[in-house]
């Protein structure tokens, strides 16, 4: 296909596509409302103290566990709450027993992949981590927000799908002890 | 034939009120908006977000995400609407909104790769339900296109807007994007050449 062909066609191409809902409902709701509070400075002390605890805490777990065994943990950031879903919502018990399942086994699967991998996957989950309880802060101040309802429920399915992708990416992995 | 000639003239001239009557209503809801009408501004939602949509769809490949960025868009435009001074078309206006909220949304997830893996398990294909044979294929090639390059042939070859205002949206020089345009072209050739497509 030369150039004039392809522009062509390109302009063919559909330039308006209607989305499969009503996305209406959501902007109406965040419009509606006074725009959600920043962080306040106490929020993010808070937040800044649970991360040293937790960072602190996993540093020395680390360092009493490599004298050990040489097992790889996982970073600090990656340490793993129950999940919620605001104040007056609860996932569902399936949603929390995949979940469960999956986490148990993060460490092990984590340690069988190459250190770039193990990177990626740690970024990934840190990021998902860090908007999770960013959204999960937001919906104490605004229960009732849908747009963030949405996006959290959006975000905890994308944490599993990464964490069920880590499964099967380590499941044909061989480690240098099996051989 | 002078009979469809009037006709024709007819029909001109109906099509013309009728699209400066839009653009007229148009204004209208633009006014009302911007005293914080919101029913105003869902007539405007009405009216764009088709476009808006499909940008941001043909931007990120993804139905979840070109959903979220649609609606970053319109809420990002509420808040701004005191801003619109009616300088570029209103239209103009709301797609640069979307195009930042498509590149704000892929910026926070600080890289593109990144971004791929935690949402290749639910990625969808972008095609349109009217797109058949080889615009199916093209607008599939596209979406596997590299962002930068995608970017560029989503903004000027699919929706027409020329390398300056493609460069100042994307935020690159026209240079760049004609650069990418280029890249693009190479590689959907390629692709396509690989799918059986002549010239």
């Amino acid at each position: 296909m030369n150039d004039d062909k392809l522009m062509q066609a390109a302009g063919q191409l559909s330039t308006k596509i209607s989305p499969e809902r009503d996305l209406w409902p959501g902007i109406a709701e965040a419009i509606e409302k006074p725009a959600p509070k920043r962080w306040s400075p106490v929020f993010a002390q808070a937040a800044a103290v649970v991360l040293l605890v937790g960072a602190s805490s996993a540093v020395t777990y680390m360092s009493m566990k490599s004298s050990v065994s040489p097992i790889v943990i996982a970073s600090p950031d990656m340490v793993f709450e129950q999940a919620s879903f605001g104040n007056r919502y609860n996932l569902g018990p399936g949603f929390q027993d995949a979940r469960n399942t999956l986490v148990a086994d993060l460490d092990v699967e984590l340690e069988r992949l190459s250190p770039e991998a193990r990177e990626n996957i740690e970024v990934n989950l840190t990021l998902i981590h860090s908007a999770i309880n960013n959204m999960n802060v937001a919906l104490e101040e605004d229960p009732e927000n849908i747009v963030l309802q949405e996006r959290l429920l959006r975000t905890y399915r994308e944490e599993l799908a990464l964490l069920r992708r880590v499964r099967g990416l380590t499941r044909n992995v061989m480690l240098r002890n099996d051989i | 034939m002078a009979l469809l000639a009037v006709g024709l003239s007819d029909y001109s001239q109906v099509m013309a009120t009728a699209s400066t009557d839009a653009r007229v209503d148009e204004r209208a809801l633009i006014q009302q908006a911007q005293r914080a009408d919101a029913r105003a501004f869902e007539s405007l939602y009405r009216l764009h977000i088709d476009k808006v949509y499909g940008i941001c769809l043909r931007m990120t490949g993804n139905v979840s995400e070109a959903e979220d960025c649609a609606q970053e868009a319109f809420i990002q435009a509420w808040n701004k609407m005191d801003k619109f001074r009616g300088d570029s078309a209103f239209s103009t206006w709301l797609h640069r909104i979307a195009v930042n909220a498509v590149l704000g949304r892929i910026r926070k997830s600080k890289r593109e790769q990144d971004r791929i893996l935690a949402v290749a398990d639910t990625e969808q294909p972008t095609v349109e339900a009217g797109e058949t044979g080889e615009l199916r294929d093209l607008s599939e090639a596209v979406d596997r296109l590299p962002k930068g390059a995608r970017n560029v042939f989503v903004l000027h070859a699919i929706y027409g807007y020329s390398h300056d205002e493609t460069g100042e949206m994307l935020g690159i020089a026209a240079g760049t994007s004609k650069a990418q345009l280029h890249r693009a072209k190479r590689l959907l050739a390629q692709q396509l050449k690989q799918q059986g497509f002549e010239a």
